[in-house]
């Protein structure tokens, strides 16, 4: 009975917010004289902002125009803009900056979702040595990171020392298929710097430095123990495979649609995807430096706490991760 | 001084405390039982041992008061120093003590005197001899039937020797018939009948005149000799009640000594005892006791059923199923508790593995940094997997995960031809650590369902597992984590393993 009536209030307290959302929108409608995405374009900055609410008013939209304008086609954005804007009587001329910005809007959301799909593709794809596209990138990767050994067989020991686990990359590119490749490769052409820096320090992982107290308190047995578990650095291939599997779940999640909408002023494309990777790799590296732990065995717990800390961030609707473009640029393009 | 202690209950229904105690010791009737307090001589039932009761109570034999001090009139108490008056007849004036005396005097004639006796202090006196009638010297052997006197051959010859007397029958004492129990109302009459009303519980037995006219007058009744049957009868019932019931307690005491023993190495657990109704010949007693039976079949059957629902509760709640493993550790609680650590070369599975025993789901996972711990619950058993990465800059680190591992899971690529001896050189290593000495080893070859993949024969034979492995138990699973064929069967193996034989069935 108690548990009935908690059921029945819910839905009427449902019911109502429903009604009574409606109701006030259409108040609103009547008060300003502008539609609900009119409101939401001239009352937010563009960016994440804007295109969040615009999305969201437009997955709870009556209308069956405004809800497929979600999963349309980029081609047939432009035209879904207008059939929008007949819809809800916007008269083109009086309103010109409406069509740009819905129209960018717009083509973030639905890039967005096409960047899943491409994203999701790639990860799909395994890893084939037989294919010469595959066996280039690798070679590439190889080239850039280590431009002073040459790679003395395809099968090699020296793979290791760029963070591969065994003497054949290909294994490790299980889970994340050629994302992780090109990823890797995308890091390590565009970010050279960053790049051979973490490699630099994966390979030569500094000693903690342990002061003169704890040095005390600790045998000396223990303390050779904690420099050799700790010279263990961690790898940088793998660790760019893992970094690639938090991209890849931050983007699924939807959570990099802050990030995203706010860094891409159109369609955010795999490039953009990339760009992220190589923040959070850096990123990544910086934090595990600052949590200094003890050895490899703590990369889950670090990795966890890293992506909290990340998905913290993009709570914050203003929030860009890597500031390559930012929110203002868009004023440009809005203008 | 002696206080008075141990008072026989005829004596203390007279409300006094006589200043007399048994003679420790003795047993039988022999007549040192009472001594007086002060001289510690036996009273007598005459003359100076007389005992003799004093105004507190306390009594003192004759000779002892004569030679108290007199304090005017009036003697002090040599136990309490009361004083108590006497009379111008001096210590003669005192009353006797014949609630003693009746005492004395009973204990005296011992079993001789049977009709001053009731059957229960026959009883308490433990197995007599009973003594002829006529000369209480001689020991009866006869019983005559008309007479009612116990006899002896040889009184019996003398006293019945007439013509007259001689036609009484006399039988053995064996052979006695059962006396009828006379009414406590109206004495010249026997008890015949059983009253059934509610009201007359507590003294049901009845007289034909009590029937008629006394106080059972037009009362429900029974005839005493068929009541007395039913009684039995239930009696018989209720011992075969209890003969079940101690049955089960004692079946279910072997089971719980069992397990104590398992535990602890036996502790002995003393079972409820459960005291047999004796059945008497006596109808009357058996109608009397009737009420009593009645309460105890009650109890019997409350205590039954306490039983019964509380082994239902033991098994339902059941408990606490403890298991016992080979390597002599004591699981309590429902789900027993295991420490796996997965190891293996890298991309040899091990993480697929965890995930599909965890969410029986195939993912193709990232290369592990560090581990991944999982828990897997299977049948009674809680796995632990540790999965920790396979790298080879990590095999290093794999000592950390050894400490209080119960088994080690490797996890081998069957279709990595060229790695195999990298795996068994992994393996051949991992077997000569110390803290893996007594750790079950499995080995799942994984990926079977590839075509090519090397088959566990084949493995066994590539590996020299048996050389390798030898001396400590291990076993080799072919499996396939896509679909998950095999890895259960792994995990059986574990758990048949890891728990002792048959114990599991407790749980």
């Amino acid at each position: 009975m108690k548990h009935f009536l908690r059921v029945l209030t819910q839905f009427l307290v449902f019911l109502y917010c429903k009604c009574l959302w409606r109701g006030l929108k259409f108040i609103f409608r009547k008060v300003t004289g502008r539609c609900e995405l009119q409101r939401i374009c001239y009352n937010n900055k563009p960016g994440a902002r804007r295109t969040l609410k615009i999305e969201s008013s437009l997955k709870c939209s009556k209308s069956e125009l405004l809800q497929n304008a979600l999963s349309v086609h980029p081609d047939a954005v432009e035209k879904t803009i207008d059939d929008i804007m007949a819809l809800k009587k916007i008269n083109p001329d009086t309103n010109p900056q409406l069509a740009i910005s819905l129209q960018a809007s717009l083509f973030q959301i639905v890039g967005y979702r096409n960047l899943v799909l491409e994203v999701e593709k790639l990860r799909r794809e395994p890893y084939d040595c037989e294919n010469p596209d595959h066996e280039e990138m690798l070679m590439k990767l190889w080239k850039t990171l280590r431009p002073d050994s040459a790679l003395t067989g395809r099968i090699s020991k020296q793979w290791c020392e760029i963070g591969f686990q065994g003497s054949d990359p290909k294994t490790d590119f299980r889970g994340m298929g050629l994302l992780g490749l090109h990823n890797l490769l995308y890091f390590a052409e565009h970010d050279k710097a960053a790049a051979l820096q973490v490699l630099h320090d994966s390979l030569q992982p500094k000693h903690r430095n342990i002061s003169k107290e704890e040095a005390s308190k600790m045998s000396k047995a223990e303390w050779e123990k904690q420099k050799f578990d700790k010279a263990i650095g961690y790898s940088f291939a793998i660790v760019g495979i893992n970094i690639t599997d938090l991209a890849y779940s931050l983007l699924v999640s939807g959570a990099l649609k802050t990030h995203l909408y706010n860094v891409a002023p159109e369609m955010p494309s795999l490039m953009h995807f990339q760009q992220t990777f190589c923040y959070l790799m850096q990123e990544f590296h910086r934090f595990w430096i600052e949590e200094d732990p003890c050895d490899i065995m703590e990369f889950n717990r670090v990795r966890t706490k890293f992506q909290k800390r990340v998905l913290k961030q993009l709570k914050n609707p203003d929030m860009a991760l890597c500031p390559h473009f930012t929110a203002s640029d868009l004023h440009l393009v809005n203008l | 001084m002696a206080a008075a202690v141990g008072v026989n209950k005829q004596t203390s229904a007279a409300s006094m405390e006589p200043c007399v105690r048994h003679g420790r010791g003795t047993t039988g009737n022999t007549v040192k039982v009472l001594e007086c307090g002060v001289c510690e001589d036996v009273f007598s039932l005459q003359g100076d041992k007389v005992p003799r009761l004093l105004l507190c109570g306390h009594t003192v034999c004759h000779d002892c008061l004569t030679r108290l001090p007199l304090h005017g009139r009036a003697v002090r108490c040599p136990f309490d120093r009361q004083a108590t008056e006497l009379g111008d007849s001096g210590v003669w004036g005192l009353k006797k003590n014949f609630a003693l005396l009746e005492l004395l005097e009973r204990l005296q004639n011992g079993a001789s005197n049977q009709s001053g006796m009731s059957e229960e202090a026959l009883r308490e006196m433990g197995e007599c001899i009973i003594r002829c009638d006529e000369d209480e010297s001689h020991t009866a052997s006869v019983y005559c039937t008309v007479c009612a006197t116990h006899l002896c051959a040889e009184c019996s010859q003398l006293t019945h020797s007439t013509r007259t007397l001689a036609k009484h029958r006399r039988v053995p004492l064996a052979d006695k018939p059962h006396e009828k129990t006379l009414c406590p109302q109206h004495q010249v009459h026997a008890i015949e009948f059983v009253c059934l009303e509610e009201g007359c519980q507590p003294g049901p037995l009845m007289c034909c005149v009590c029937k008629e006219y006394g106080k059972h007058q037009g009362h429900k009744h029974a005839v005493l000799e068929a009541e007395a049957n039913q009684i039995r009868a239930s009696i018989l019932d209720m011992a075969h009640c209890i003969r079940t019931f101690t049955e089960e307690v004692s079946e279910y005491s072997r089971k719980l000594v069992g397990i104590v023993q398992q535990i602890e190495g036996g502790e002995q657990i003393v079972d409820d005892g459960v005291g047999m109704a004796h059945t008497e010949h006596d109808d009357c007693r058996v109608v009397l006791a009737k009420q009593e039976i009645n309460r105890l079949l009650e109890t019997l059957q409350k205590q039954q059923q306490q039983f019964t629902e509380m082994a239902d509760h033991v098994q339902l709640d059941a408990g606490i199923p403890v298991t016992f493993t080979k390597d002599n550790r004591v699981h309590i609680g429902p789900k027993m508790e295991i420490r796996v650590v997965t190891l293996g070369l890298d991309g040899a599975g091990k993480t697929t593995i965890l995930f599909k025993l965890k969410q029986d789901e195939f993912m193709q996972p990232i290369p592990t940094i560090g581990f991944n711990v999982e828990t897997v619950e299977y049948k009674n058993l809680k796995f632990t997997i540790w999965d920790v990465g396979g790298k080879h800059k990590l095999r290093p680190l794999w000592k950390h995960y050894y400490l209080n591992t119960q088994a080690v899971v490797f996890v081998i690529d069957s279709c990595h031809r060229d790695r195999l001896m990298e795996a068994h050189s992994e393996l051949a290593k991992l077997l000569t650590e110390k803290e893996l000495r007594d750790a079950l080893l499995l080995i799942f070859a994984n990926k079977q369902d590839v075509p090519g993949a090397v088959s566990v024969e084949e493995m066994t034979e590539l590996l020299s597992l048996h050389k390798l492995c030898c001396g400590r138990s291990w076993h080799i699973q072919g499996c396939d984590a896509r679909s998950g064929t095999g890895l259960h069967e792994g995990l059986d193996w574990l758990s048949r393993q890891l728990v002792a034989a048959g114990v599991l069935d407790v749980a």
